[in-house]
């Protein structure tokens, strides 16, 4: 009995110690990363780490100086948003008239084209924009990104339509709406929260998406991902500048997912867990 | 957009077409080749390896994870806004950042690893060990996001199940293995099923940081259908490497979706 008690007092603690250490485990990489980033040269590589250290913004002068870093930051800016405002916009009414006229074959077609891997898009496509001289060109970029964001933007959503009672639009529809004006006025309100994690989840995996920009990318349109790829296999050897070039890339999607959890979790999980 | 591709790679993958060249109708003989190809089935041997034993760590890790945060009141709100960030970051900052933790001579692993008496580990360079090394550092990045669907899940469960198995004596791992397991088993194929289709095609960590290596090593089909497409310009034969991997993709998830109909209650 005693050690029973015992045994239940101590539950609570060892769970807190167990909590402790998980979020060491998954946060010690990425702050050792980003404190790396405003180490000098030999703080860098010091064994034991310094804990404690004169912070320099040396690495990040560095990285803005040896390379276009702006710029590649505004490629990937305007590739992955604009692929984020294509997807959304074929992707959410695609996703109302899947949900709504019980439709299977586009949403098999994007589940198809979600499983695929990426070369089995790029094949053709390298093909058919070399033979058009089309390589390089932003159009190209925010087309194929599209490829990630369409079928996810039709994928968050779906769920979010699925749950909504069908005499909403009936009403709608009664009192005089057209089909575009119901999706605008009645529905889209009632599905915000879908669609802010639609608009999160694409913008950052248009941003993270590595092989299309890789092949299809030329020097002016290079994306901050291709460009620190580049980085590394220079095989630089200036570990400061290039966890600074890490925690500066992978900034903007932490910090998008940070803004909008609350929606984000509930999100990636919806249909995910029943249905 | 999404549909021609699909169909164009299947039509390519019949053809001799080296980038530049005219392309030929060659029926099946670029699977032929395929079957006779040593790179082929080393590839497939790393894609399987790299898919068993990153699924079973994050599973693994994912459910510890989840039970954790289900019965803990203690941070769970911090943890959960902390365990997001490993899966939003670019997979390239991923790679860039265990390559320099896991640097042989001056990373800070091998350092962690004397403080306890074990010798150093070459990590990614060891042919032997970059496999686990790069599935590990997968666990890392993917298991808080298997542990957030199987924590939805968690909360989803009828408490008065659980109320009944406690009056009968349940608890501790007979509980775990009698009721909650059966009971998650949806969500937990649901997870291995997201996760499945991308550690089948398992790309980007891998170009990062080994491309392959040392030796193929590391090269799974989707590198090296990569190489045969955008290095060697071989379009033809690795048109056909990227149907058949996407035809084991669709396999394994069509599995994968029989067991969760069978598992649902």
């Amino acid at each position: 009995m005693v050690a029973r008690r015992i045994a239940a007092r101590a539950a609570p603690l060892l769970d807190a110690l167990q909590v402790a250490i998980v979020g060491i485990v998954f946060v010690a990489p990425v702050l050792w990363m980003v404190t790396a980033g405003f180490k000098d040269s030999d703080a860098v590589t010091a064994l034991p780490p310094q804990l404690l250290f004169h912070p320099t913004l040396r690495n990040f002068a560095t990285v803005l100086t040896t390379m276009p870093f702006l710029r590649f930051a505004l490629n990937s800016v305007v590739i992955a948003g604009g692929s984020t405002i294509l997807g959304v916009l074929l992707g959410v009414p695609a996703a109302f008239a899947v949900s709504w006229n019980r439709m299977h074959w586009p949403a098999l077609l994007m589940l198809a084209a979600r499983m695929a891997p990426g070369a089995l898009f790029l094949l053709p496509w390298f093909v058919m924009f070399s033979a058009i001289g089309a390589v390089g060109s932003f159009w190209v970029l925010i087309v194929t990104h599209a490829a990630i964001t369409l079928p996810l933007a039709l994928w968050t959503m779906l769920p979010f339509f699925d749950a909504l009672p069908r005499e909403l639009t009936e009403a709608a529809r009664i009192d005089g709406c057209s089909d575009t004006a119901v999706l605008l006025r009645v529905v889209l309100p009632l599905v915000g929260p879908g669609l802010a994690v639609s608009v999160i989840l694409c913008f950052v995996f248009a941003w993270n998406y590595f092989l299309f920009s890789l092949v299809l990318s030329d020097i002016h349109s290079r994306t901050l991902i291709v460009a620190a790829f580049n980085f590394v296999g220079e095989g630089v050897t200036d570990w400061g500048a290039l966890m600074a070039a890490a925690t500066l890339i992978a900034l903007p999607p932490v910090v998008v997912t940070f803004l909008g959890q609350r929606w984000l979790v509930a999100g990636l999980t919806a249909g995910a867990v029943k249905g | 957009m999404v549909g021609f591709p699909l169909l164009d790679t299947l039509w390519l993958s019949l053809q001799h077409f080296n980038f530049g060249s005219y392309p030929r109708f060659a029926a099946l003989a670029n699977y032929g080749t395929l079957l006779h190809d040593a790179k082929f089935w080393q590839g497939l041997r790393v894609t399987l390896a790299l898919y068993l034993l990153s699924l079973t760590w994050q599973l693994l890790a994912g459910l510890y994870l989840a039970l954790l945060l289900h019965r803990t009141r203690v941070l769970r709100g911090l943890l959960r806004t902390l365990l997001v960030s490993p899966f939003v970051m670019p997979p390239v900052v991923v790679g860039m950042m265990w390559l320099v933790i896991l640097d042989p001579s001056l990373g800070i692993a091998n350092w962690l690893l004397s403080l306890v008496g074990i010798s150093p580990a070459l990590w990614l360079a060891s042919p032997d060990w970059v496999v686990p090394t790069v599935a590990m550092i997968d666990t890392w990045q993917w298991a808080p996001f298997v542990a957030l669907i199987l924590l939805a899940g968690l909360q989803t469960l009828p408490p008065d199940v659980f109320e009944a198995a406690a009056i009968d004596g349940a608890r501790g791992w007979g509980l775990l293995r009698r009721v909650t397991l059966p009971l998650l088993a949806p969500s937990i194929i649901t997870a291995a099923t997201l996760r499945s289709v991308d550690l089948l095609r398992f790309f980007d960590i891998i170009y990062i940081t080994t491309q392959g290596g040392p030796g193929d090593a590391s090269q799974t089909l989707n590198i090296y259908a990569f190489k045969q497409g955008f290095v060697f310009l071989d379009i033809g034969y690795a048109s056909a490497l990227m149907v058949t991997l996407t035809a084991i993709v669709i396999g394994a998830v069509l599995v994968l979706m029989r067991l969760r109909q069978a598992a649902t209650w």
